[in-house]
């Protein structure tokens, strides 16, 4: 196949369309893959176990075609405590603080709270065992959701697994480009989750030059929910797109459905970039939890992981109870554009045809 | 897993799943760490970055190695970052005059 839409990606990973779908849903995953595009599916909270069900789930499904899981190596790892002793250190205040917001918008007691204890691991133990599960089972794509995969390349590539590196600045993508990456995902401002603050339309054309002689493909992500987007990201330079908000709300997605119509009805600035979830800051749709902390006189957001201990009963009471108002979900800037409940295959056939359109329409004039 | 609030971490204890060294090289060497975890409790992850003296320290996980940097003197850390040093991947090392 050739065409303005057919990359250096698509050969790469034998793909009709340079669309990646990052999803935590393996029936959006499966579907992606099936109309062509290419699906990294998120692991990151999964035993080894769930993850070696969840790849042989796919595999029985997508007659040898090739997909991705992601894994959030850490980077930095600060000092650990028990859970008992992290919840001694949350402030009376911010206790008081907390519940005046359950009582302010009727939070529900989740069903069951969330047990805490399992939280413990998110470290280099945790995440050595999740990546030795993809090296066993050989997925096509490893792909680093966070921290840099460098010191696993050799194995990988020796095992016929290409690595991907996400990166929100240009200097982490020439890092990772020398240590021989195979390909670079170019994170902007305006994606979902943790991003860098640099903007999608700055940060593709940086990486695409720091990119430029090695053959490493580039993919832009952070905002891109059109045809336009992905046109757009070509022209920049980019070998095709990430994409995670667009399939938040897809028919196959397991998100559950107020959830989805919160998405649907979100716009741009209904996203925001805050840290009173978790300490960490990261792209969320807005929720009371937003209003309340980014409130003058609010107490001061804490630490990771205090402000999730916080926040873990107000999470899980708006999910366990479906409460739309209350809840919230990463979703990128380009969530304006996510405005149908379509399946995947039909939001992929859109993309592809918006695309299509510009490269005729610039074509043509 | 030991403190890292002093400059001289604690020996590995049995089991601890890492082998502990001393890069005299990188002793002393000013760093940026463009670092981040997962989230607990949520499939997301968030990042943080630090700026501060490499002490020579490391610790290699796994057999690949993956090797990690203690970092203190902490000029750059994130808002309400409480501890004086913390755990750089080797990956996410920048040096001062690499960059």
């Amino acid at each position: 196949m050739s065409g303005p839409l057919h990359t250096p990606l698509c050969d790469k990973l034998g793909i009709e369309y340079p669309i990646v779908a990052f999803t935590h849903c393996k029936d959006v995953a499966v579907a992606v893959i099936n109309a062509g595009g290419f699906a990294v599916l998120g692991e990151a909270m999964h035993s080894p176990e769930q993850i070696a069900a969840d790849i042989k789930w796919i595999r029985d499904r997508v007659n040898g075609k090739p997909f991705g899981i992601d894994l959030v190596l850490p980077a930095s790892v600060p000092e650990e405590k028990t859970v008992e002793e992290l919840l001694a250190q949350i402030p009376q205040s911010h206790r008081d603080y907390e519940q005046m917001i359950k009582r302010k918008y009727n939070v529900p007691d989740p069903k069951q709270a969330p047990n805490l204890h399992i939280w413990g691991g998110l470290d280099q133990k945790r995440a050595l065992a999740q990546v030795e599960v993809v090296f066993d089972e050989r997925v096509p794509v490893f792909a680093s959701g966070l921290g840099s995969p460098a010191f696993l390349l050799k194995r990988a590539h020796q095992l016929g697994i290409q690595v991907w590196g996400l990166v929100g600045k240009p200097r982490q993508a020439k890092k990772q480009i020398a240590a021989g990456t195979d390909v670079i995902i170019a994170q902007g401002y305006d994606a979902a989750g943790h991003t860098g603050n640099i903007g999608t339309f700055s940060i593709v054309p940086q990486v695409v030059d720091a990119a430029r002689g090695s053959g490493v493909p580039v993919i832009a992500a952070g905002g891109v929910t059109t045809g336009r987007h992905l046109a757009a990201a070509l022209a920049l330079g980019a070998d095709g797109v990430w994409t995670g908000s667009l399939w938040l709300a897809s028919r196959e997605s397991d998100v559950n459905l107020p959830l989805k119509e919160r998405l649907l009805e979100a716009e741009t600035d209904d996203t925001i970039y805050s840290d009173c979830i978790s300490g960490y800051t990261m792209r969320t749709t807005r929720c009371p939890w937003h209003d309340e902390w980014l409130a003058r006189g609010a107490p001061e957001v804490l630490k990771p992981p205090l402000q999730m201990l916080l926040s873990a009963n107000y999470i899980q009471g708006s999910l366990d109870y479906q409460r739309k108002d209350l809840m919230t979900e990463a979703a990128g800037q380009g969530i304006h554009y996510v405005t149908e409940m379509k399946p995947a295959r039909q939001i992929l056939s859109d993309l592809v045809e918006g695309a299509l359109d510009v490269f005729d329409r610039f074509a043509s004039a | 897993m030991s403190s890292i609030g002093s400059h001289r971490p604690e020996e590995a204890a049995p089991g601890a799943g890492y082998r502990e060294g001393f890069d005299a090289a990188m002793s002393g060497r000013r760093a940026e760490c463009d670092g981040g975890k997962a989230i607990e409790g949520t499939h997301f992850a968030g990042r943080q970055e630090f700026a501060g003296i490499l002490t020579g320290h490391f610790r290699d996980f796994g057999d690949y190695p993956w090797r990690w940097y203690l970092m203190t003197e902490l000029t750059h850390r994130p808002s309400g970052y409480a501890h004086e040093a913390v755990w750089c991947d080797s990956g996410s090392v920048i040096l001062e005059g690499d960059e």
